[in-house]
């Protein structure tokens, strides 16, 4: 499928800003371990991945860009905050908690690689294309974070004892990243979202638990409820202003600025 | 007369901007089409490129020089310079002779293989040849390499990374 009509179009761009959005924070807040890593491999690390999910994130703005006739930049910096589609978790400053850090990774990386898996068998060609390319290198955030849950969690008492404290401070924020954006059922009706055989819930939850359970960890989590009105639909948490306003400082010297 | 070879032996002269190997040989130029211009003295230049990495910030500075280079190609009145994902970059288009390149430049890349077969072999030594080797870091200096460590000659260098592109069932 090649062609979108206008309602379709609508609930993608809200979808699709849902993704760009949690990408752009989560590279944001990951950014913020550069040069203060516990060690200089992670260092590297976390820079990696912030620049991978700012790529995302920039990939995904165009994408909509292209859809919407507007610009990347504009969608990415120059919004009000309610027009913002990004979940609670990727807001949240980690207070350079290493264990809170990697604990929000394991939950959004996951959770991630599934959303990209079900849009990379979209009916729309377009954004299944870009998607399976970007499920690729979401996959390697998912072995890198895996692998520290196990390092950490098997650790000595304390690495293990922060890693639990981390999880348990995140678990019932986590699936806040499950609300709907506007219309999404159209999309999943569609196949322009299809849905995951199991759901997609189901499939996350069960992940995570064999990871954790692996690591020495417990982790219970909540299936969401039918209603929240959260990030999805432009309601964040007390932690988001300040988070754009430093992101957004340097775009709103110069918004026509080329870079 | 603009043609698909001298097109594509200029885009030889085009260098990715942080390894020595051009991007003919590094296997991004998935396409290039001649169409006629829109005045039919000259040529529209058409190159289909795949990125690497998503976002990957060496794009514009390769879509610049490959504009200059062809731009300067007489009968070339119009470039068109698209990126697209289908079908995706692996390290396995890359040429025999960008492998060389890069291995002078004490890059590796992983071995070519089919799709199906698992990742075993390690890399050897770009500069003393050595299979003692290993991993130091998944990350690097940028977002395609990672680091390993020679324990023969005991020299740190870059590998390439394969990213697995996943198998969708349906």
């Amino acid at each position: 499928m090649h062609e979108l009509n206008d309602v379709a179009r609508k609930a993608l761009i809200q979808l699709l800003l849902a993704v760009a959005d949690d990408k752009l924070m989560l590279g944001h807040r990951n950014a913020d371990w550069t040069g203060l890593a516990p060690i200089l491999e992670e260092d590297i690390a976390f820079s990696s991945l912030a620049q991978d999910e700012l790529a995302h994130a920039s990939a995904l703005y165009q994408f909509v860009a292209d859809l919407t006739h507007s610009q990347a930049d504009r969608l990415a910096f120059g919004r009000k905050p309610g027009e913002y589609r990004c979940a609670q978790i990727v807001e949240l400053s980690d207070d350079f908690n290493w264990a809170t850090a990697l604990c929000r990774s394991f939950f959004c990386d996951h959770f991630e690689a599934l959303r990209l898996e079900r849009l990379a068998r979209s009916s729309y060609t377009p954004i299944a294309q870009l998607a399976a390319r970007l499920l690729a290198e979401e996959q390697v955030h998912v072995q890198h974070v895996d692998s520290w849950m196990h390092r950490l969690g098997r650790g000595d008492d304390d690495a293990n004892h922060r890693m639990q404290e981390a999880l348990d401070g995140l678990a019932p924020l986590a699936p806040m990243l499950f609300e709907p954006t506007e219309s999404q059922e159209l999309l999943e009706r569609e196949m322009i979202y299809p849905q995951s055989e199991p759901a997609m819930f189901d499939r996350w939850s069960q992940n995570l638990l064999e990871v954790a359970r692996d690591a020495g960890l417990t982790l219970s989590l909540q299936r969401p409820t039918a209603k929240i009105i959260g990030g999805r639909r432009g309601v964040h948490g007390p932690a988001f202003p300040a988070a754009l306003d430093e992101m957004t400082e340097v775009y709103r010297v110069e918004p026509e600025a080329a870079w | 007369m603009v043609s698909q070879e001298t097109v594509l032996e200029a885009l030889r002269t085009v260098n990715d901007p942080e390894m020595p190997i051009n991007i003919v040989d590094l296997g991004i130029v998935d396409a290039v089409r001649i169409e006629p211009g829109a005045d039919a003295s000259g040529s529209r230049v058409v190159v289909e490129i795949l990125p690497t990495f998503v976002g990957c910030p060496a794009l514009p500075w390769i879509e610049n020089d490959v504009r200059k280079r062809l731009g300067a190609m007489p009968g070339v009145t119009e470039i068109d310079v698209h990126f697209r994902f289908d079908p995706p970059w692996t390290v396995d288009r890359i040429s025999p002779a960008g492998r060389e390149s890069l291995r002078e430049f004490g890059v590796t890349v992983p071995q070519r293989r089919d799709h199906c077969e698992p990742e075993t072999q390690t890399p050897q030594c770009p500069f003393c040849g050595s299979s003692q080797v290993h991993l130091e870091s998944s990350f690097g200096p940028t977002r395609c390499r990672m680091i390993y460590y020679c324990e023969s000659c005991r020299n740190p260098f870059e590998h390439l990374k394969r990213i697995p592109v996943p198998v969708l069932f349906d």
